[in-house]
């Protein structure tokens, strides 16, 4: 019985203590700012992602074809210049 | 295909000297083709969905061309978003080819029928001509080009139907610079304008510039880093509609391939991948991406002949 009074109080004090403190100006002005941030983080990290993505797509039409076809000709100019190491003579016949 | 791989153009121009020999001028490019290298570049032709290309010569100055070309194609509509519908055609095709005549003629299954022939009448006087038949309403055009070339200068004068009248005129007036003008008046939008352009070109670049009373303003940059690199940019403006665009490419020839890359003002970014498998057979790759209107088209070709 009295613990439960005592915890009654003490439990009646402490949200008397926690909402005074959750009413105070400076709590409901963090809760605000917290949302806030919340919300331009989370715009943020979408425009981020969009921009991500289109310059990602961009890259991957522009770039990489060129990185690929690029990369097969130096291949092509090295079996070239193997060859000709090989053979010993300038292998113009294996220009097509 | 025949642009896949292009001679080493015309620019075994008479190398002047450098000190201006203005009597000896060169003769300038044909007004209508003045963009010619920014278009090489900037302008791919992307399409969407299949294309396959065959040609055969019969002899050494006829052949034969069939082409089948599927895939989505755009229906105008008044709503922002594009439709497209599933199409599928086949086109054929006979040319002539000889150094004084050549004849073109196509035939489309959706009955369109297009015709071009250029012949030399004197080795300075050339007639072109080109018509074109369709089976929808005021699409059918014809069209005759008399072109003369002279010494330093060529002009040209273009007669069509709705009565259209043209004439262009273009003159070096540097061994770099070339100046031009243009005139037309049509018969049926009663309409009437004049143009003027200037070129200048040294070994490593070409800038065209080209205005005209229709509003429009066009100026190309090219840049040619080596004869397999060129970088080149274009912009776009109407003076009337206020529309913008600008655009930036490159355009990589390869031993064995050829890729061209261009991103405009409007956020689209399109590649042309052209791809020589072995002799006369090419393999096309073709990607455009419109992130604004969420339009991606993408395709592939073969070219066989």
């Amino acid at each position: 019985m009295a613990a439960k009074r005592i915890g009654g109080g003490k439990s009646g004090g402490e949200s008397s203590i926690l909402a005074k403190i959750s009413n105070s100006e400076i709590v409901s002005h963090g809760r605000r700012v917290a949302g806030d941030t919340i919300e331009i983080s989370k715009k943020l990290l979408k425009s981020t992602g969009k921009a991500a993505w289109i310059s990602g797509t961009t890259f991957l039409i522009l770039v990489v074809p060129l990185i690929i076809v690029m990369d097969r000709e130096a291949q092509l100019n090295e079996m070239e210049l193997q060859q000709a190491s090989l053979l010993g003579t300038p292998s113009t016949s294996m220009q097509r | 295909m025949a642009d896949l791989f292009p001679p080493a153009q015309v620019d075994a121009k008479i190398k002047v000297d450098e000190k201006a020999d203005y009597s000896n001028l060169p003769c300038p490019v044909p007004y209508e083709e003045l963009h010619r290298e920014a278009f090489m570049s900037l302008k791919a032709d992307n399409f969407e969905g299949l294309r396959f290309d065959f040609s055969k010569a019969l002899n050494q100055k006829f052949s034969l061309s069939h082409s089948v070309m599927m895939g989505p194609t755009e229906v105008p509509s008044q709503s922002s978003e594009t439709i497209k519908i599933p199409t599928a055609q086949y086109e054929f095709g006979a040319n002539y080819f000889d150094p004084k005549l050549m004849l073109i003629g196509r035939v489309m299954t959706d009955g369109r029928v297009t015709a071009r022939a250029k012949a030399d009448l004197t080795d300075k006087l050339i007639l072109k001509a080109n018509a074109q038949l369709t089976n929808e309403q005021h699409m059918s055009h014809a069209m005759f080009n008399f072109d003369y070339m002279g010494p330093h200068y060529r002009a040209q004068f273009q007669l069509g139907n709705s009565a259209l009248i043209g004439a262009t005129y273009i003159q070096s007036v540097t061994p770099r610079l070339s100046l031009g003008g243009e005139i037309f008046w049509a018969g049926v939008p009663r309409k009437s304008g004049v143009g003027y352009a200037a070129r200048y070109e040294t070994d490593k670049m070409v800038a065209s510039g080209q205005v005209a009373s229709t509003g429009a303003i066009v100026m190309n940059y090219v840049q040619k880093i080596s004869d397999k690199v060129s970088l080149a940019t274009d912009f776009m403006y109407n003076f009337f509609s206020r529309d913008v665009t600008a655009s930036v490419g490159y355009d990589y020839i390869l031993r064995q391939s050829r890729v061209r890359g261009k991103i405009d003002s409007n956020g689209v970014t399109s590649a042309l991948l052209e791809e020589r498998l072995s002799m006369g057979l090419n393999f096309l790759l073709s990607a455009e991406l419109d992130h604004k209107k969420k339009d991606y088209k993408f395709g592939f070709g073969l070219t066989v002949g």
